[in-house]
């Protein structure tokens, strides 16, 4: 296993009900069909299929270069980045497939956030940083900018960390901290859909916990898709899992029946800590 | 065992150490040394000296009265003054040579004599010996006599004492030249400002009128309509035409006599005395003060004398206009063609021969690039221009000349392959989790570039700009074929409509050292000025990456996230 980060922090406020959660019930939020990745002549995934249910948090797990983070990415099409990165397949956002010809990428990636690894504030402002999106879409009344700074950093439980300090440089924060305002940047443009890449693997244990609070708190209202090396965490904060190995989903289901039931052989292995 | 230690010595990183100490200390005291000899030589002509009074002969010549400031003394072997031609004393091995400045060169022809000190005989330091700088025939040294006025004496003295009758003279004196000058400074407003005013107006109307007849528009109408114009420029020409000759005839009423060192007695107007002074009997304090002003003149005043005397104010000016002209040229286009080179193309063969070019274009010898200015831009950009805009004006033209607007232009083009280059290495500095953090909330690539990316390679894009304008502010070579002059006329801003001039021709530092140290008619009188210019041009360049330096910073200090 490659990383075994445990907290003495219990978090029984979050304990989620025992009964097992049913993927036929939940309504689509993403769907992925037959998803294949390349990088040059490497297959990263090697045909995908899955869905993301809507206003729950799946996570993805999986040993390192598993090609979790490389499936979020595929969400908001931040591969296109990537030279040499070629996709097959379909992935299909509310019934629109988000690979065909003519998509608005920009517009798409406004409806898919993404908070990354790292904590990336700009060397901006912490307000700024927040109404960054907005006015990106061309918002500059400063009433609507106030209103939604606000709601967004209270969204992720940070308002009252910074509200005598919103024209303060954000490079001046904590790495948590700035973790949360990365997600309350996010938020602001009010996403329908919004991907954690392994947000809390840079931060101590309390920042964690903050943000595993704040994850339950966001999935009232998003759609959330965490990729995480951790998971205790995963067991913590999702209620879907999937697991992914060399490329391939192996086990995707209800979390609860994925940690003490999998199907696989392999699922088992690496949750029982055999081998990743 | 010494063999060990020497190789232990040498393994301990020792020596590598003392040879880098050493690099650095031999770069610093060169640059300070430098910094030093021009700053020595520039900055103490402006002190003024004592004027010394003495017999001079020569062995089996007959003695003469010398009156004279010291400039600077050499040792000089007295073979070698015996091989030239003066017959001296073979038992003194080495005498001291001195340059004397006689001044009065309407008189002697000359300003500077050779002395040799060894000759030289009863050297007295006579306190009413004065000194006078004069706006032509450079420095005039003697003993005032008399003050005259409309050709009437109305002060005069026989003393060459400090006695009341010659303090009082000198007094009298010191009166007259600060009306004359206070009429000097009314004459050079009317010339310059009032005249200047009309003679533009008179130029813009016949260029009209020949714009007119370029076109076959010129009505019997429009033709009143500007001789009625130049009527009115007319008549308040000849307004100013009688006041200034009231004035001159003003400025002319006083005149002095003076007894120079030969014992000449030289009638000189007072019109034409810029200062007077009498450096023997001058206090320490006095000498400060007087330094002080010579030294503001220098650097607010415009030259005298093809260059020798006065300020050099129009090449500061025109340095600093050129180098900012250039920068604000410059910089947009260095970055925007690195952001296309880093950002859009497609890395491949094509881009890294382009990069390879641009690193190259930055050795091109300077004068190529002139040639290239005065070639392109000059000849066929600027008569290109002359004739689709500026027709009327034909045959003299108005772009199809050096100018500042291509002097900056050409700069600008020697300057670019620098701004590129520290732009690129800036761009590709920035983290790529803060591009996609910006891509990720919506944001195109042009957005993100414009609102993320740039302001945070600012500070790179700022070193780029101090890189160029060093090297832009030291350049002479290219200027000279693209628009520098020796002596213009008038500055590049002035009050005249457009304001910024930028066909004119204009001054620079650089070229002003090169002109009054090599070109000038009177070398010795210029050789301390060639030594305070360069000090200046190092100053003025200074400043400007100081200046820029500071806006750096000030940037670093905002974006500092680089360093994370």
């Amino acid at each position: 296993m490659s990383e075994t980060k445990t907290h003495s922090i219990d978090i029984s406020a979050m304990k989620r009900s025992q009964q097992a959660l049913n993927i036929e019930d939940e309504k689509i939020c993403l769907s992925v069909d037959d998803l294949h990745l390349y990088y040059g002549e490497k297959e990263a995934l090697k045909g995908v299929n899955m869905i993301i249910p809507e206003k729950k948090v799946t996570a993805f797990i999986g040993p390192s270069g598993c090609g979790k983070s490389t499936l979020l990415r595929c969400f908001n099409r931040m591969n296109d980045l990537v030279d040499a990165c070629r996709i097959t397949g379909d992935i299909n956002l509310h019934d629109t497939n988000i690979y065909q010809k003519g998509t608005d990428v920009a517009e798409l990636r406004r409806r898919v956030g993404m908070v990354f690894q790292k904590p990336n504030p700009f060397p901006k402002s912490i307000y700024e940083n927040v109404a960054y999106g907005l006015r990106i879409q061309g918002i500059n009344k400063k009433r609507v900018l106030d209103e939604t700074v606000e709601w967004a950093l209270r969204s992720a439980a940070l308002w009252d960390e910074v509200k005598d300090r919103l024209h303060e440089s954000a490079l001046g924060m904590s790495g948590g901290q700035q973790q949360r305002l990365v997600i309350a940047r996010t938020v602001a443009v009010k996403p329908e859909v919004l991907l954690l890449d392994e947000p809390a693997s840079a931060l101590d244990p309390i920042s964690t916990l903050k943000i595993e609070e704040l994850i339950h708190e966001l999935k009232n209202d998003f759609t959330i898709v965490i990729v995480t090396h951790n998971m205790q965490q995963a067991a913590r904060v999702s209620d879907y899992t999937a697991f992914m190995y060399m490329g391939d989903l192996i086990e995707f289901g209800d979390t609860n029946t994925l940690f003490t039931n999998p199907e696989k052989k392999q699922t088992e292995d690496y949750i029982t800590g055999r081998y990743g | 065992m010494k063999k060990t230690s020497v190789s232990g010595w040498v393994k301990s990183g020792e020596p590598w150490v003392w040879l880098n100490a050493g690099a650095v200390a031999i770069s610093v005291i060169m640059v300070v040394g430098l910094l030093l000899l021009i700053a020595v030589r520039g900055l103490g002509h402006f002190w003024p000296a004592d004027i010394v009074e003495g017999r001079y002969a020569l062995p089996g010549n007959e003695s003469y009265k010398i009156v004279a400031e010291q400039v600077e003394s050499v040792d000089v072997p007295s073979a070698q003054l015996i091989e030239a031609g003066i017959e001296v004393d073979e038992s003194i091995t080495v005498m001291q040579r001195t340059l004397m400045k006689v001044g009065n060169r309407d008189v002697y022809g000359a300003d500077f004599r050779w002395v040799i000190d060894n000759y030289m005989e009863e050297v007295t330091r006579p306190e009413m010996l004065f000194a006078a700088e004069r706006r032509e025939w450079g420095n005039m040294y003697g003993y005032l006599l008399a003050v005259k006025e409309n050709g009437n004496i109305v002060a005069s003295t026989e003393d060459k004492a400090p006695t009341d009758s010659s303090l009082a003279t000198w007094a009298t004196l010191q009166e007259r030249i600060e009306r004359a000058l206070a009429i000097h400074e009314e004459i050079y407003q009317v010339e310059k400002h009032d005249i200047g005013k009309i003679n533009y107006g008179l130029e813009r109307l016949r260029l009209q009128q020949r714009g007119y007849v370029l076109e076959n528009q010129l009505t019997p109408e429009r033709m009143a309509d500007l001789e009625s114009e130049r009527a009115v420029f007319d008549e308040e020409y000849k307004v100013l035409q009688q006041k200034l000759i009231d004035l001159y005839t003003q400025i002319n009423r006083d005149t002095i006599l003076v007894e120079a060192m030969d014992g000449t007695i030289i009638e000189q107007s007072v019109a034409k005395i810029v200062r007077a002074y009498l450096p023997n009997s001058m206090s320490v304090l006095d000498k400060l003060g007087f330094y002080g002003s010579k030294l503001w003149e220098f650097l607010s005043d415009e030259p005298r004398e093809a260059n020798t005397e006065g300020g050099v104010f129009p090449a500061i000016f025109g340095t600093v206009m050129m180098v900012l002209l250039m920068t604000v040229l410059v910089t947009p286009f260095g970055v925007v063609a690195a952001v296309y080179l880093r950002e859009y193309a497609t890395q491949g063969v094509l881009t890294r021969v382009i990069r390879i070019a641009v690193n190259n274009l930055a050795g091109v010898p300077s004068i190529v690039y002139g040639v290239f200015g005065l070639g392109f831009f000059i000849y066929f950009m600027g008569s290109s221009i002359d004739q689709a805009f500026f027709p009327e004006a034909l045959p003299s033209p108005t772009f199809g000349t050096g100018g500042l607007m291509w002097a900056s232009i050409t700069l600008a083009l020697l300057t670019v392959p620098v701004v590129i280059v520290a732009t690129e290495e800036g761009l590709s500095r920035i983290p790529r989790n803060v591009r996609e953090g910006s891509l990720a909330l919506g944001a195109t690539k042009a957005e993100t570039l414009w609102r993320v990316v740039l302001p945070m390679a600012s500070p790179a894009i700022m070193t780029g700009v101090i890189l160029a304008v060093a090297r832009a502010a030291g350049e002479v070579a290219p200027l000279m074929l693209v628009g520098v002059v020796k002596l213009a006329p008038s500055l590049p801003l002035d009050g005249n409509y457009p304001f910024i001039h930028l066909d004119q021709k204009f001054m620079h530092l650089g070229f002003h050292i090169y002109d009054v140290g090599f070109q000038s008619p009177n070398v010795e009188a210029a050789r301390p000025l060639v030594y305070a210019t360069a000090l200046l041009l190092v100053i003025v360049i200074a400043l400007l990456n100081f200046s820029a330096v500071t806006i750096r910073n000030h940037l670093r200090e905002k974006y500092k996230s680089l360093e994370m």
